[in-house]
Formats: structure tokens, C-alpha cells, sequence
């Protein structure tokens, strides 16, 4: 792996060896910041989504099959099984993107752009902060590293209670980084960033297209393939000097580089897949994984949400998959399917699934995604995430892990959304943890029974219907 | 041609051979008898290539679509045929995109074979040439299965499949060459012909908008199974609609050898200079031009000898031949040469330019052309080279008015740095560079004109959903509103970025409209929107434009702005490869407002008008002068222009003889002329003033806007200077480095002709000066501001007699007054030309170099036919091989 770890320390050393170049702002030098500055500890939550599910057989192996990444964090998780996510059915819409929406919200999806209901994050969030959050922190944050975009519930796991996405989703390392750090999200407020936001994807795809007429398939000759170039480097300028940072300290380095994996349109080519190396994919999210925990470490974030790799994601990944020192599986799905496009990506694997079968291309994908969900879940619970109370921040906070499906083939849909994987941290005592627990329960009863742990009175779900409480992952 | 091979077998097969144009024997009767269409064109392989895995698409459709076999044991290279005897594929080294958008889009497809299958047992059917997936998920197959030949077609009607397939009868297929067509039009008619006959035809309903973006295409077999195809291929070739059925006849007659690729075609079609003949053409004439005619032309005559034209050259001057063809030794020229005695000023000959010079002479010295004209050698080919186009900045106008129907004129010229002038135009090509201004100005007003539009009743048109999934009605809308806003249909890779954008919104929480939006605002900020694109590479020689760079070559060309609906269905009916139709869209056009607008932009950029608006003579002179007189005299001329070109279509060449002018009472003033006041009394109204009883005036050359290119002296130099260049086409050395240049002031008995015929008497100057300077005589009543004047400020008597030299021409011809010199003008033939090569230079945006040469002569000669009006000068451009050809650029 290329990139070099970024965390609290490194920052406090100074960045020179971190793979984006991070300015040194004054608030992480400082001893303590906000939050850290209290013995008490905030509320916090967070939801994890990771694409295409574990079905619900391989959930029964435990730690012994693809959960094994899980297993230095078995003490801090409650891994529940049997979570039935059937009433978030949309008829007429595969469970990817229903099953998507359904998590941490339990409703099924309102349109394209929206979730049914708010998320369990931002339920929390409104009830425990409800004139906001402390002035400098970013109210939510949204962030992944994912490919599959038709519809925004495939990739975005925070939702207002009406239903509208909570917040921006950052999807490029710079872009989190702009959102935690950049002086915008201090002096402007959230629809100032979206503007730029989109401002910036126009740019992007401007970019792209000039770029495609300076490259090796460009249908232009040398002197016209000049002349874009140097129009290419104008908007290049020009995006500098309306994008760039403005950060408080002088020697803060330029605009961090782009991203090298696949953004916007090209992310998801009218539902092709891409093709991705093992190491492009994992570089990139975590350092967005980095930077998010950072985020959380330095106390600027308290909710949101992380995605990695979308619901019913669509890429063809390639590499050696090592775990523990050992290679588990060399990646390279089209070749392994022997096709192309669509059909030569990882989530055919899933439709191809067959409890009488080894499955061992879903086995190593699902386990290399528990990995990297491990590895952010770790940075919460390392010597820079030590809090007042004594435990970590992945221990204090409330951080719901869950996917879109227990079962990948498309031809049950009651199959499909039972089972579905969830995990949860214990929220400084409020759940148990240790325990890998079959609640044999609606996820809609699982979320409403955890906010009323976290003393919350909202409950998600149609207002008429009676909650059925899972005491059982209560402390 | 390439010479057909003997691989038809003998015996039982001698009938058809016989019959057969492709084979042994009868190759020579089919030669250029029967060219085969290139219009629709997708891929075409020829198997020209022996060796090596890969088959070359050689449709000169970018990108190629080359093949490559995967197992070369089990094929047999030939040239000109590639046999498969054994279990093999040939595959597309990457999806066959340009096959599959251009079908999804036009819904008709022709796919074309020469084949002669190995046996007719082959079953599966077994793939000739197959765009799928596998064995069950097609775009199209071409198969063979045993005797009958099969073809699957997938449309929104029939199965992945593309099942129900259309089929010959049991027995059409026979282990002989053959040629193999099937066509399919846009209403579901389905044919197969053999052999140039139609024998199996139904209807297979529905679209082909569904088809398959990822599939490959390949020959032999199948993708993941086995139906292999064993035999010979000479020939396949793809295009985008159907042939008719005398297109199929015409290529089954043209044989599996007729020349088909369309780089062959043009470059046979502009190339037809034999070796000998372009030497002289691209670097002898030039070499003489630059060397020698200073002298040695038809006016000059040194030493009797007139290098210029063919006969005088040959014929030789006072010492005798100077060309003694194949014999350099034997020739004075290149005594003279070799010696360095000739040129005997300035730098000698290269000992390159030498090499050339006596190779030509050896190899017979040959001489291609009538007259040697300085004027097309003034740039090197380098300034003839293709540039990409920015959008000047009424163009850009005018594109975003067309395009989506917003005014942008105010914003755009306050914010959009100005195009600046280069080779007499500022749309010239080269000079049409961008800066940090151009990129903030372009997204600024991205976001004006998006913020004016009606974005959902824009995105109406393309598409009634309002659903912001990425993955297909968001695509289907990005694909139809940006073919508009592009100008021609859009690449894949095009689609999945612009749709990003949705994406982008809809992440953020916004919704459709704002998604349109901001897709909307990227499109108006892509290479293809500020940039007219077109594929510039290939082998070097001269292609065909494409369907849709053609469509805005004509629309930017006639109207300067993007074509309209009606030109990209043409587009994409591949209608404007025919010249009689492209034809009929420019009459079509002309007849549209923007059509005159352009034409005035041209007048406003040959006769530099712009200026006028800047205009500001020496108030101590000219005490009177009115600062709103340049704007009128800019007006006159536009107005005159419009009424000789567009009112009374007169031809061009009338522009510098009509007799009437426009002039607002304030400019009617000035000139002298007896005032009309508008009738609604608005003083800055033009009003049409018939001049045929005011000798001194009629004509561009007797306007205000020309007159005072000369200064406030009234200048000789300069406004013969303008005579020569710019109504002429004449060439004149640039004066000597250090000379004094300083107007020599008139004074009492010294009038400024009297000071231009004492430079031109003084023999250091004359060579140049004689050329030019008189050209100006018959202006010299008309001052620095366009007042006619009997008499200058000094009291000195003025003149309007002169002579006039034609560049080219021996004599000059004396006229006796300026009235008589306009009529010269207007009669003159050079002039005529001179417009057609301004006329054509803006067309192209580039300075015509001496390849164009004879096209620009071809389409001045057509234009004068059609009466030499404005409509038929235009139509003679758009019409030529300079619109309709590009010269491609090597990798």
C-alpha cells in the first residue's frame, strides 16, 4: 500500500510524508479542542454502510468465515444476525436500492432522491443537539468511497427527518478534508459548500472532457491538441484561484492533488462497472477512512455517515488479497466470469451465490470489506481515540454498521431482505458488545429500541405501529 | 486496385466466376466502373495485410476497430483474404462503440461480406461476423447455419437474441465466393441479398435503442462457445444505414477488390498531381515565385524574359531557352543558378532549393500551370494547416442564441476577451487562442445563460422524464440535449460524464431541474461547444469530413452558428456526403436571416469596418468632422453590401461599381450630397441615395469606410497598398529594413500625386511603388475623410487619371477617371477571385495556401457561373472539396 497513514500524531508532527497535503491549522495544535476539553463525553453516532451485503449463511460462520476482520473487535461490537429489513420493499426496485434505504432508517425509499425517514444518526442528532451543534464543528458528515450511483441511497447514509439527504457527500479525500478543514465550513454555512460542490462537479466534468482531447485518444492534430491543452491549463488556473483553500495559516500547501480513481459520470458508466485495482480502491478509502476519523478525533464531526462501496456496487477488481500475512484470493472478476462489462463485475458473485457451493469469490470480497471497515473502526480505537472516560471513541460512540441485503440473487425478495448484517458499537455501556447475537427482529424495532437507549423519544417507522422492543442488545 | 488472387476453384465453379466481378480475371472489368459507397460507413476490413494478428479497420473511421486473431495457427493470411480452417475467433481489441451508438441512433445497419464459406455443414449458425455477448445475448450476427444464411438483429421487439431471425432458403449457401449483404431500415424492412439479389426479406419491428453498449464485435465465432466459421473472408464492412438495393447491386459489380476505403478515394480525388507535376506545384513554382518573378514577370520582362507564365518561360528571353527540359546542363536558368549570378540580389539559392531546381529540370521540367501566381505562395503550407476552431465571438453568440434561445450579445462582449485580427480576419484559426479570461468569462456566462433559460421546458424536448436515475432516461436526456448543444451525437464517455452531474445533485439533495441545470451549464463550457471538433488525424492524405462535422462546417459557414435540426437529421441521414443535397441545404439556409448576418460579419472583417468606430482625425484639420461619421460610414457600407448582395442579389463584383450609396443625413453632408431628410425625420436613419448622376461616387472604393484607410493624409501608399492586397490579391516586398518612411507632406505645387509619381520615377523605389502606388491615383480627389475635393488644402489642381496593372498582367491599362477605374475593377476577373479567396479564407478560418489554389480557382470559376452573386459564391465554398475534405494528420 502506497499511502501513508494519516492520524492525530502524524498531523501534530507535521505533514510531510502524508499522501495529500494537509495545511497545519491552528486548531490541531492545540492541547485539547472543544469537545476533548470536557470529562463528559458527547453523543455521538455514526452509520457504516458497506455494498452488496454478506448473505445471511455466511453470517452463521461467525468469526471463522468472512467476518474474521472483525474478530479483534468482537469485545467492542454486537454482531446481530437475523435482522429483517422486509417492510423496506419497494415494489418495482430491486433490494439494492431499497435494502439501501432501508438501513439505519427502516423505511423503504421515497423516490430517488430520498430516504422514507430520517436515519438514526440524525434522529440522535436533532434530540441531543437540538439548537445545533457547537459553533466550528460540521454538523454532518457524509463521505465514502464508492462507484455505484444511479440513485443517492445506493451511497448516502444520513438523512433528515423529512426524508432529504442530511448533508453533501464527499467522495474525494480532498473533498472531506475541504469539508472538515477548509474555511468555508467555518465562515459559510452548508449551502454555500453545496454551491461549490456542484460548482466544482461541473468544473470536473469540463475537465475531464479537455483532458480527453489532450490524450492519446484525441481526434485532434499536435497544434489543436496544443491549443486545448493550454486551454486545459487556463481552467486549471482558474479553478485554483476559485477553488483552492483559503486556510488560516500561510504555509498551508496548495489545493490537494486529485484523486486517482474514478469520480462523477465515470465512476459509474450507465451501470457497467469500472475496473479497479485492489490497491486504487483501498488507498483511496482509507484515506478517506483517515480523514474521517480524523475528523471525529479532532472533535469537528459527531454524526454521519461512511460508505464503502455502494449497494449493489458494480466494479471489476483486480489483486492480490492478502490478510494476516497470508494471500487469501487474487482478485479478477471478468476474467474469473470470463465477461465484460456488467457482467464481469464482483456483484454477480452475489447473484451467483449458492449455499452448496464454496463462493469463493463472494467469500473474498465480503471478508476484504469487513477488513477495511475493521481498519476505520480501528482508527476510533487507538491511543489518539483515548477519551476522559478512559475508553475509545469507537466504544463511547454509537456507530451502526450495516448493507442493503442478506441475500444477493434477486428472486426472494423476502430472502433477500432478511438477515440482513448489522452491527453495533456499545455507545459508552448503553448495548451490549462481545457478542455475535441472532435477534431474530425487524430492523425497525432494533433502531427504535436503540434511540431509546440513547434516550431518544422519536421512533422511526409508521407512527401507528406499536414497537416490539429488542431488549436483548441492551446492557 | 489490387489484383484479385486465384482462389476461386475450378471445374463446377467456372459459371459463377464468370459472373462473379471479384473474381480471377474479371477484376479489371469492375475497375472504377463501380466505386463503392462510403457514406454510413463503420468499419471496413479488407485483409490487406499478410502477417501479423491483427486486421485493420480500414473504414478510416476513428476510432479503428481493429481485430486480432486469437489464434493465428488456424488462420491463413493472404492479401486480400484471410482463411479460418481451424478453431479460432477474430475479435475487436475493445468494444465496437462506434458501431453500437451509431445503430442505436440511426436504427438501420447494412452489413456487408465477401465470404466463401469452407463447407456447408457449418451449423450454431455458425458467426461470419457477430456484435454479442455470448451465445444468447446479441446486437447482431451474420451466421451461417448449414446451407442457409441466418441473421439475428436485436431490436426492442425481438429477444436478447435477437430472435426471430431472417433467413435464406435451405441451399442459398454455397462454397463459393459470395457476397453476403444485409440491410435493415429504420421501419424494420429486413433484406438479404447474395450476389447482388435480394432473396430473403421480412419485417423486423421495434428499435435497436436497446442494444448492448458493451458488446465486441468479431468474425469466425462466437464469444464464450463454440460456432466456429470456417472459410474465407475478403471483404466486411459495416455501415450505419441500409444500402439500397442499387447500392448492394453497385458493390456486388464494384467485386471484393473495389477500392473502398474513403482515404484512397480522396486522396485520388485531390491528388490526381502526377509526381512530376506536384514538384513543379509545391516547390518549383514557390522557388521562382520567390526568386525570380520580382523581375522576370510580365511586366518587368528583364532580359525579355517572363518567368510568370508557361509559354514565355519555355519560349526563353533574349539569350535564348533558358529551359531546356531534362537537361539541366543544356538550361541558362540553371547556369545562371548554379553560378550564383541569379537572383543577382539578396540571399543565392539553398543547395537544396538547387537540388530541386535541377532535379526538375532533368526529369523533363515539367510545367503545370498556365501562370505562376506570386499571390498563392505568400504563405507556407504550415499556414494552411488545420487548426481547432474556438468559436469566435459572434459566434458564440449566435451559437448559444440558436442552441437554447438566449441574447448573450451584451454579456458576451463586455466579458469575452475580443478576437483579435491575424492574416485580415479575426477568426483565423491559429490566433484564436484562449487565456484565464476566456475560461472565467465562458463559465460566467454558462451561468447567466442557465439562469435565463427555462431549463425544464428545454429538457421537454429531449425527453418527458424527470427522473434523475443515472443509469438510463438521465443518459437518454444527456445524449439528445447534448447532440443540440454539441452539435452531433455524443460518446459514451461523454454521456456517463455530463450524467455525473446528476449524480453530483441529486447526492447533495437537489433535484431534477437543478441537475439539467448544471449539465446544461457543463455542455456550454465543453471543448465541443466553445471548439468546433473534428477528427483531424489519419494517414496523412485527404478524408471526407464526417456527417455531423460537415453539418457544422455548412452551419458555421453560412450562418456562423450551429446547424439546426434539420442539417443534424441530414447529418444523420449521412445526406451531406452528396453534394446536390448539401447543396440544397445552403439554398435552404441562405433564405434564413442568419445567412445575411453572417455575410456582413465577412464584409465588416475583409474591409476591417470595426475601425470606424475609433475614427478619430485631426480636429485641426478637419475642424469639421463629426465623431458619429465613422459609425455612418460603417453603416453605409454594410447597408450597400446588404442591398447589392442580398436586395438586388447583384454580383459581387458590382460592389465596387453600383451606383448608390446609404447615408444618414449627416453623412449626405459630408459627402456633398443633396440631403433627403428621413421621412419619419430620424436623422440617424440611412437612407438610399442613387448616385448615377454623381460621377465622383459609387462604388466600396468611393465610401468613407475605405477612403479612410489612408489617414488624414490621404495616403497613396496606403490606400494602394489596400487596392493591391485586398481587391487585387497582388504581392509587394516589404520595404528595405531602415528606410525612412515618413509621409512626404503636400505643400504649394507639390500635391500628394505629384509626390507619389516622383517616388515611383526614382529607381530604388519603383519596383515596388509602381505597383501599387497607382492604383490610388483615382482616389486622389477624395481626402483623408472622404470629401471630394477639386482642389487639395494648398491650392494644388487634383486628378483622377491613372493606369491600373492586373498582377499577372503585362500591360496596365489606362483609365481617365475614378469613375472609369471602378468599372475596371468591377469588370476584372482578378478581382472577382479576390473575393472568392477572402470569401473563402473566412469560410475555412485559415490564409489559403498555394494546395488550395486550385480549388479556390474550381470554386470561383462555379461561383461566376451561378451570376457570382454572394448565394452563389457561398454555395461554390460549401460545395468544394475544401469544405467537404480535410487533409488528415499522421500520429
Amino acid at each position: 500500500m502506497k499511502k501513508t497513514r494519516i492520524n492525530r500524531r502524524t498531523m501534530l508532527k507535521g505533514l510531510g510524508t502524508a499522501t495529500i497535503g494537509l495545511p497545519l491549522l491552528e486548531e490541531m495544535t492545540l492541547s485539547s479542542v472543544a469537545g476533548k476539553a470536557k470529562a463528559e463525553v458527547p453523543i455521538r453516532a455514526f452509520n457504516i454502510f458497506f455494498g452488496l451485503g454478506i448473505p445471511a449463511p455466511l453470517q452463521t460462520e461467525g468469526f471463522q468465515g468472512v467476518l474474521e476482520p472483525l474478530k479483534s473487535l468482537g469485545d467492542k461490537l454486537l454482531i446481530m444476525r437475523q435482522v429483517d429489513q422486509v417492510r423496506c420493499d419497494e415494489k418495482g426496485i430491486n433490494a439494492h436500492y431499497d435494502g439501501a434505504s432501508g438501513a439505519f432508517t427502516a423505511e423503504p425509499p421515497d423516490g430517488e432522491a430520498r430516504a422514507g425517514g430520517p436515519s438514526i444518526d440524525q434522529v440522535i442528532r436533532k434530540t441531543h443537539y437540538p439548537n445545533g451543534l457547537p459553533v466550528g464543528m460540521v454538523p454532518t458528515l457524509i463521505g465514502g468511497t464508492f462507484f455505484r450511483r444511479s440513485r443517492v441511497g445506493r451511497y448516502v447514509h444520513s438523512y433528515n427527518m423529512d426524508g432529504t439527504v442530511a448533508a453533501t457527500i464527499q467522495e474525494k479525500p480532498r473533498d472531506v478534508f475541504d469539508r472538515v478543514f477548509g474555511t468555508v465550513s467555518l465562515a459559510g454555512g452548508d449551502k454555500d459548500f453545496r454551491r461549490r460542490r456542484l460548482k466544482r462537479s461541473v468544473l470536473d466534468s469540463v475537465v475531464d472532457d479537455y483532458r480527453f482531447y489532450t490524450g492519446a485518444n484525441s481526434p485532434l492534430g499536435a497544434a489543436s491538441k496544443a491549443r486545448i491543452a493550454d486551454h486545459l491549463d487556463r481552467i486549471r488556473e482558474f479553478e485554483q484561484r476559485a477553488f483552492s483553500l483559503k486556510s488560516k495559516d500561510s504555509n498551508a500547501p496548495d489545493f490537494p492533488p486529485r484523486s486517482n480513481v474514478p469520480h462523477g459520470g465515470p465512476a459509474d458508466p450507465g451501470g457497467q462497472g469500472i475496473d479497479i485495482t485492489l490497491e486504487e480502491l483501498t488507498s483511496e478509502w482509507r484515506l478517506v477512512a483517515d480523514l474521517y476519523a480524523l475528523s471525529i478525533q479532532l472533535d469537528r464531526v459527531r454524526f454521519g455517515s461512511l460508505t464503502f462501496l455502494a449497494a449493489g456496487e458494480r466494479i471489476r477488481l483486480t489483486g492480490d488479497y492478502e490478510y494476516g500475512g497470508k494471500k487469501l484470493w487474487s482478485f479478477d472478476d471478468a476474467a474469473q466470469h470470463n465477461a465484460s462489462g456488467d457482467k464481469g463485475c464482483s456483484h454477480e458473485w452475489w447473484h451467483k451465490f449458492n449455499e452448496k457451493k464454496k463462493n469463493e469469490q463472494l467469500r473474498a470480497h465480503a471478508h476484504m470489506k469487513m477488513r477495511e471497515v475493521a481498519y476505520f473502526l480501528h482508527r476510533l480505537d487507538d491511543a489518539e481515540s483515548r477519551e476522559p472516560n478512559g475508553k475509545t471513541i469507537l466504544e463511547n460512540s454509537l456507530i451502526t454498521i450495516s448493507t442493503e441485503s442478506g441475500d444477493g440473487r434477486h428472486n426472494d425478495v423476502k430472502r433477500e431482505l432478511s438477515g440482513v448484517f448489522h452491527a453495533i458499537t456499545g455507545a459508552n455501556g448503553r448495548f451490549k458488545t462481545g457478542q455475535i447475537m441472532d435477534v431474530d427482529a425487524e430492523g425497525v424495532d432494533v433502531y427504535n429500541t436503540m434511540l431509546d437507549a440513547m434516550g431518544v423519544s422519536h421512533r422511526l417507522g409508521p407512527v401507528e405501529r406499536e414497537m416490539q422492543p429488542v431488549d436483548g442488545i441492551r446492557t | 486496385m489490387r489484383k484479385s488472387h486465384g482462389l476461386v476453384a475450378a471445374g463446377c465453379l467456372a459459371i459463377l466466376a464468370s459472373t462473379l466481378p471479384g473474381a480471377e480475371g474479371d477484376s479489371e472489368a469492375s475497375n472504377g466502373t463501380a466505386a463503392r459507397t462510403v457514406a454510413g460507413l463503420l468499419a471496413l476490413y479488407d485483409f490487406g495485410s499478410t502477417d501479423g494478428d491483427i486486421v485493420t479497420d480500414r473504414s478510416g473511421v476513428r476510432p479503428p476497430l481493429n481485430l486480432q486473431i486469437s489464434n493465428p495457427q488456424a488462420a491463413r493470411r493472404t492479401k486480400g483474404a484471410l482463411e479460418i480452417h481451424g478453431k479460432t475467433q477474430i475479435l475487436s481489441t475493445q468494444q465496437a462503440t462506434k458501431i453500437i451508438q451509431a445503430v442505436r441512433r440511426s436504427g438501420e445497419i447494412t452489413i456487408e461480406a465477401w465470404v466463401r464459406p469452407s463447407d456447408t455443414g457449418l451449423s450454431g449458425p455458425a458467426r461470419i461476423v457477430t456484435l454479442s455477448g455470448g451465445s444468447s445475448e446479441r446486437n447482431f450476427t451474420l451466421g451461417q447455419d448449414g446451407a442457409k444464411y441466418d441473421v439475428r438483429f436485436r431490436t426492442t421487439k425481438t429477444n436478447a437474441n435477437g430472435i426471430p431471425s431472417l433467413s435464406t432458403d435451405n441451399g442459398s449457401v454455397k462454397t463459393d465466393l459470395t457476397h453476403v449483404v444485409y440491410t435493415r431500415d429504420r421501419s424494420g424492412l429486413t433484406r438479404i441479398y447474395l450476389n447482388g439479389q435480394s432473396i430473403a426479406e421480412t419485417k423486423v419491428v421495434g428499435s435497436s435503442s436497446k442494444w448492448t453498449r458493451s458488446h465486441k464485435l468479431a468474425l469466425a465465432n462466437e464469444f464464450n462457445s463454440d460456432r466456429q466459421w470456417k472459410g474465407t473472408y475478403y471483404l466486411v464492412a459495416i455501415y450505419s444505414r441500409d444500402l439500397s438495393p442499387p447500392e448492394v447491386k453497385r458493390h456486388f459489380d464494384a467485386g471484393r477488390d473495389a477500392p473502398a476505403a474513403p482515404a484512397e478515394m480522396a486522396g485520388r480525388h485531390l491528388a490526381q498531381l502526377s509526381p512530376g507535376e506536384q514538384l513543379f506545384e509545391t516547390k518549383i513554382a514557390p522557388l521562382l515565385a520567390r526568386n525570380c518573378l520580382e523581375c522576370h514577370n510580365s511586366a518587368s520582362k528583364k532580359g525579355r524574359l517572363d518567368l510568370s507564365r508557361k509559354a514565355t518561360a519555355l519560349a526563353g528571353g533574349e539569350s535564348g531557352k533558358v529551359i531546356v527540359p531534362g537537361k539541366s546542363t543544356e538550361s541558362l536558368l540553371w547556369e545562371q543558378v548554379e553560378t550564383g549570378d541569379m537572383p543577382p540580389e539578396g540571399q543565392p539559392l539553398t543547395p537544396a532549393e538547387k537540388t530541386l531546381l535541377k532535379q526538375w529540370l532533368d526529369a523533363g521540367a515539367i510545367w503545370s500551370l498556365d501562370t505562376i501566381d506570386p499571390a498563392i505562395y505568400t504563405h507556407d503550407e504550415k499556414a494552411g494547416r488545420t487548426w481547432v476552431r474556438r468559436l469566435t465571438v459572434p459566434e458564440y453568440i449566435e451559437t448559444v442564441r440558436s442552441s437554447v434561445g438566449v441574447d448573450i450579445l451584451k454579456e458576451a462582449r463586455e466579458i469575452l476577451p475580443p478576437d483579435v485580427r491575424a492574416d485580415g480576419f479575426s477568426n483565423t484559426a491559429y490566433n484564436l487562442n484562449v487565456d484565464l479570461k476566456h475560461v472565467e468569462a465562458y463559465s460566467r456566462l454558462a451561468e447567466i445563460v442557465v439562469g435565463r433559460m427555462d431549463v425544464l421546458a428545454f429538457a421537454k424536448r429531449f425527453s418527458k422524464s424527470r427522473s434523475l436515475s443515472t443509469d438510463a432516461t438521465m443518459r437518454d436526456l444527456v445524449e439528445a440535449m447534448g447532440t443540440l448543444l454539441l452539435r452531433g451525437p455524443l460518446e459514451e464517455r461523454e454521456i456517463t460524464n455530463f450524467s455525473g452531474i446528476a449524480t453530483v445533485v441529486a447526492s447533495t439533495g437537489g433535484d431534477f431541474k437543478e441537475a439539467v441545470t448544471y449539465i446544461i451549464e457543463a455542455m456550454l463550457q465543453s471543448p465541443r461547444f466553445i471548439y468546433r471538433i473534428e477528427n483531424q488525424r489519419g494517414d496523412g492524405s485527404v478524408w471526407p469530413v464526417s456527417d455531423f462535422e460537415m453539418a457544422s462546417r455548412i452551419s458555421y459557414i453560412v450562418w456562423g452558428g450551429p446547424p439546426d435540426r434539420e442539417l443534424l437529421r441530414a447529418a444523420e441521414s449521412s445526406e451531406l456526403q452528396d453534394r446536390q443535397l448539401v447543396e440544397a441545404q445552403v439554398r435552404r439556409m441562405l433564405e434564413d436571416p442568419r445567412a445575411m448576418r453572417r455575410s456582413v460579419q465577412f464584409v465588416g472583417e475583409w474591409l476591417n469596418l470595426d475601425r470606424l468606430v475609433n475614427l478619430r482625425p485631426n480636429s485641426k484639420r478637419f475642424p469639421n468632422w463629426d465623431a458619429a461619421l465613422g459609425a455612418d460610414m460603417r453603416r453605409e457600407t454594410l447597408a450597400f453590401f446588404e442591398d447589392v448582395a442580398w436586395k438586388q442579389k447583384r454580383p459581387l463584383a458590382d460592389l465596387l461599381n453600383a451606383q448608390f450609396t446609404y447615408a444618414t443625413p449627416r453623412l449626405a453632408q459630408h459627402y456633398d450630397l443633396e440631403v433627403q431628410p428621413a421621412s419619419d425625420g430620424n436623422s440617424e436613419r440611412l437612407t438610399r441615395y442613387d448616385l448615377s448622376s454623381v460621377p465622383a461616387r459609387g462604388g466600396l472604393l468611393t465610401q468613407g469606410s475605405v477612403l479612410t484607410v489612408g489617414g488624414d493624409d490621404a495616403s497613396m501608399v496606403t490606400r494602394g497598398l489596400f487596392v493591391l492586397h485586398d481587391l487585387l490579391r497582388g504581392t509587394v516586398k516589404d520595404p528595405p529594413p531602415g528606410l525612412d518612411t515618413t509621409p512626404v507632406p503636400a505643400k504649394p505645387g507639390l500635391s500628394q500625386r505629384r509626390i507619389a509619381e516622383q517616388r515611383i520615377a526614382n529607381t530604388a523605389c519603383s519596383g515596388c511603388h509602381s505597383k501599387f502606388e497607382p492604383l490610388a491615383f483615382g482616389l486622389e480627389k477624395f481626402d483623408g475623410i472622404g470629401v471630394f475635393h477639386e482642389q487639395d488644402e494648398h491650392g494644388n489642381t487634383l486628378r483622377d487619371n491613372g493606369e491600373i496593372l492586373f498582377p499577372g498582367a503585362a500591360k496596365s491599362i489606362k483609365y481617365k477617371s475614378s469613375a472609369e477605374l471602378m468599372d475596371l475593377l468591377a469588370d476584372s476577373d482578378r478581382v472577382g477571385a479576390s473575393i472568392t479567396w477572402k470569401m473563402t479564407q473566412f469560410a475555412l478560418g485559415r490564409p489559403l495556401v498555394a494546395q488550395d489554389a486550385k480549388q479556390v480557382q474550381k470554386i470561383h470559376e462555379l461561383a461566376a457561373r451561378g451570376g457570382g452573386t454572394y448565394a452563389s459564391l457561398l454555395t461554390s465554398i460549401v460545395t468544394s472539396d475544401l469544405a467537404m475534405m480535410t487533409r488528415t494528420q499522421t500520429e
